[in-house]
């Protein structure tokens, strides 16, 4: 080992120290949702003194307990500020936290492993919003998304119209020309088949994008790339060898904005889910108060609930404050089953 | 020409001469102005310089990432981040690139950014880097070798045709001659001579072909008159801070000028083929 690849190295620790107390800060904030008092000596001196044991030479006791009354102070001071958490899915550098910037860049995005983590994590008051995908212009509807949206509570507060533009990204030094090995979600990599076929790059599988470069740059692979946000590139210290290698233009990706309490401004744009009785013309019944209404519907899909029963989604252009809306609503409660407004919120997509 | 099966005018048919698009810009149609600085230095120099080319009125920004120099000590282009530079460039002004590969391994990577491949002078008989541009689909802008023929030229042309590629320009640079006062001479006369044997179209260098930044102006003008179907010409925002060929690098008002001229010059000639086409008409009847 040289003194160039031991500073390589370090370098790349330094990268891990600041990601885990990243994380160290969302898990703080989250708890700070959970907590009344933010002081609680108690458990400060507990994590002091579990950590002093821990320590080991060449780390000083002393050096450690400096570094964490730094690090309780930071916690403290952010639990006193009031941030507002949005939750997504996947790894830092998802798209959902793509959309969550383009929604606000004040909210502070908080990753989850799963869609029904986000939804129960605000449910339970982890979280202040979360962020969905419901459908992809090539992809098709997110149904794992608009299943769990036919039981929740929550409100639809916003949506976030996002282009996706996938990046082909690299460790740093890597000689482009040597890339065979691409990792991305199946779905990215569909998105950009003719580019690696073009480049005959292999495709390789991974859960989700933003994992993929995550992996690529703790693992260091050789000869190897992955396909992600541009974000990814810059959290996880990646090299963009090409931005926007997806086949076709127009990959546009939806995302609901969910939260506990209804939208307070006033919306543009309706979300309802019902069902209908099992009998000849019922949905027909339902679309012609919209046609008669003159109310027009930007997207209708069906999820299939219990056997042989359906949900609809119907996302429609208007304002429930609109007294148009408000009559529209009301014939189509007598003529449906579970009629549940979603929200009424405005849209948002980046500049 | 024997053995010109794909790249002679008689399979072209005299009416047939190719017309390679690029994006909106239709190279032997249109008369084409392809303007830019010799290599890409820095995202400000080629930016700078492809929005003062786009203002007056060029087709297409050149720009080289990848340089094969005399000297293996003289700047060597900045690879792939020099392209990146010049799809910002694009991004911004919507000219079209034109962008040289000197590298078999590169060819795929280069047409990611590229719409117009160039193949430099010293890579004209480069087989297997020809071969490889012939199986693409971007347009090829085939300079001439500075020894060649005109036979060993379109040779090299039918090399990327018989891969499947039907999109070559060719590019007159200048040949090799006992003449030292410029860099090469340039030899015009191989316009008229490349459209009476070939449909592919032919554009002029006048930037390399001469050398000498005083010659360029008369000799883009001379190049319309032969029937060239463009000029490419290198611009550089600053000339003296040009990391290569500084000596014919012509700054943004100058080109400005010369553009100004090609349309003078071009309309006018649109006048006297009218006026030929009409006393021809008169004459039959």
């Amino acid at each position: 080992m040289n003194l160039e690849q031991i500073r390589k190295d370090i370098d790349q620790i330094d990268s891990m120290i600041l990601k885990i107390l990243t994380r160290r800060m969302e898990l703080v904030l989250v708890a700070g949702k959970l907590k009344s008092r933010i002081e609680d000596r108690e458990r400060e001196r507990e994590v002091l003194e579990t950590i002093k044991e821990k320590s080991t030479r060449p780390i000083d006791a002393g050096f450690i307990e400096k570094i964490y009354a730094e690090i309780i102070k930071e916690s403290k001071n952010l639990q006193g500020k009031n941030y507002k958490l949005v939750a997504f899915q996947g790894k830092h550098g998802a798209f959902g936290e793509v959309a969550s910037r383009v929604w606000n860049s004040e909210l502070i995005p908080v990753p989850c492993p799963e869609f029904r983590q986000v939804l129960e994590g605000v449910e339970s008051k982890l979280y202040d919003y979360g962020i969905v995908p419901v459908e992809n212009s090539l992809g098709g509807s997110v149904e794992q998304v608009n299943r769990l949206l036919i039981n929740t509570e929550l409100s639809v507060v916003g949506a976030v119209e996002l282009p996706i533009h996938l990046c082909l990204l690299a460790p740093p030094g890597t000689d482009y020309r040597e890339i065979r090995k691409v990792y991305s979600h199946p779905q990215a990599l569909a998105q950009s088949r003719n580019f690696l076929l073009r480049n005959k790059l292999e495709p390789v599988e991974y859960s989700d994008t933003a994992g993929a470069a995550k992996m690529l740059a703790e693992e260091r692979l050789k000869r190897s790339a992955a396909i992600a946000s541009k974000l990814c590139a810059q959290l996880y210290n990646l090299e963009i060898i090409k931005e926007n290698i997806e086949d076709l233009d127009r990959n546009l990706t939806r995302f609901l904005l969910l939260s506990r309490e209804k939208s307070g401004e006033q919306g543009k744009k309706c979300s309802i889910i019902f069902s209908t009785e099992h009998k000849a013309g019922t949905l027909f019944r339902v679309l012609e108060v919209f046609a008669e209404a003159g109310i027009n519907l930007t997207r209708i899909e069906s999820i299939p609930n219990e056997p042989g029963n359906y949900a609809f989604f119907l996302d429609f252009v208007g304002s429930d404050r609109d007294l148009k809306v408000v009559q529209a609503l009301e014939k189509i409660a007598e003529r449906t089953t579970d009629l549940k407004m979603l929200g009424c919120y405005t849209e948002r997509k980046p500049e | 020409m024997e053995k010109l099966r794909l790249t002679s005018i008689k399979n072209g048919g005299n009416n047939s001469r190719t017309v390679v698009a690029v994006n909106h810009v239709k190279v032997g149609k249109d008369f084409v102005v392809i303007a830019g600085p010799c290599s890409v230095e820095s995202e400000e120099q080629t930016i700078e310089t492809a929005h003062r080319v786009k203002e007056a009125g060029a087709n297409m920004l050149r720009g080289g990432a990848f340089k094969p120099r005399t000297s293996p000590y003289d700047f060597q282009g900045l690879g792939l981040r020099g392209l990146k530079i010049l799809e910002k460039a694009k991004r911004e002004t919507g000219l079209p690139i034109v962008t040289e590969v000197t590298d078999p391994r590169d060819v795929s990577w280069v047409s990611e950014y590229a719409d117009v491949l160039q193949i430099g002078t010293r890579n004209m008989q480069n087989f297997s880097l020809l071969k490889e541009v012939g199986k693409v689909g971007k347009p090829v802008l085939l300079k001439r070798g500075m020894y060649s023929t005109l036979k060993e030229w379109l040779n090299c042309a039918e090399y990327v045709l018989s891969e499947g590629n039907p999109n070559v320009i060719l590019c007159e640079r200048g040949i090799r001659t006992f003449e030292t006062y410029t860099r090469n001479t340039l030899d015009l006369s191989i316009v008229p001579c490349v459209k009476e044997v070939s449909h592919l179209p032919v554009i002029v260098d006048p930037s390399h072909g001469t050398g000498r930044l005083s010659l360029i102006e008369s000799m883009s003008l001379a190049a319309m008159v032969a029937g060239a179907d463009g000029v490419m010409i290198e611009v550089h925002h600053n000339p003296c801070e040009a990391l290569c060929d500084r000596d014919q690098a012509m700054p943004p008002p100058m080109f400005a000028t010369l553009m100004r001229k090609l349309r003078f010059l071009s309309s006018y000639m649109n006048e006297i083929n009218h006026e030929m086409y009409r006393t021809a008409l008169e004459h039959v009847k």
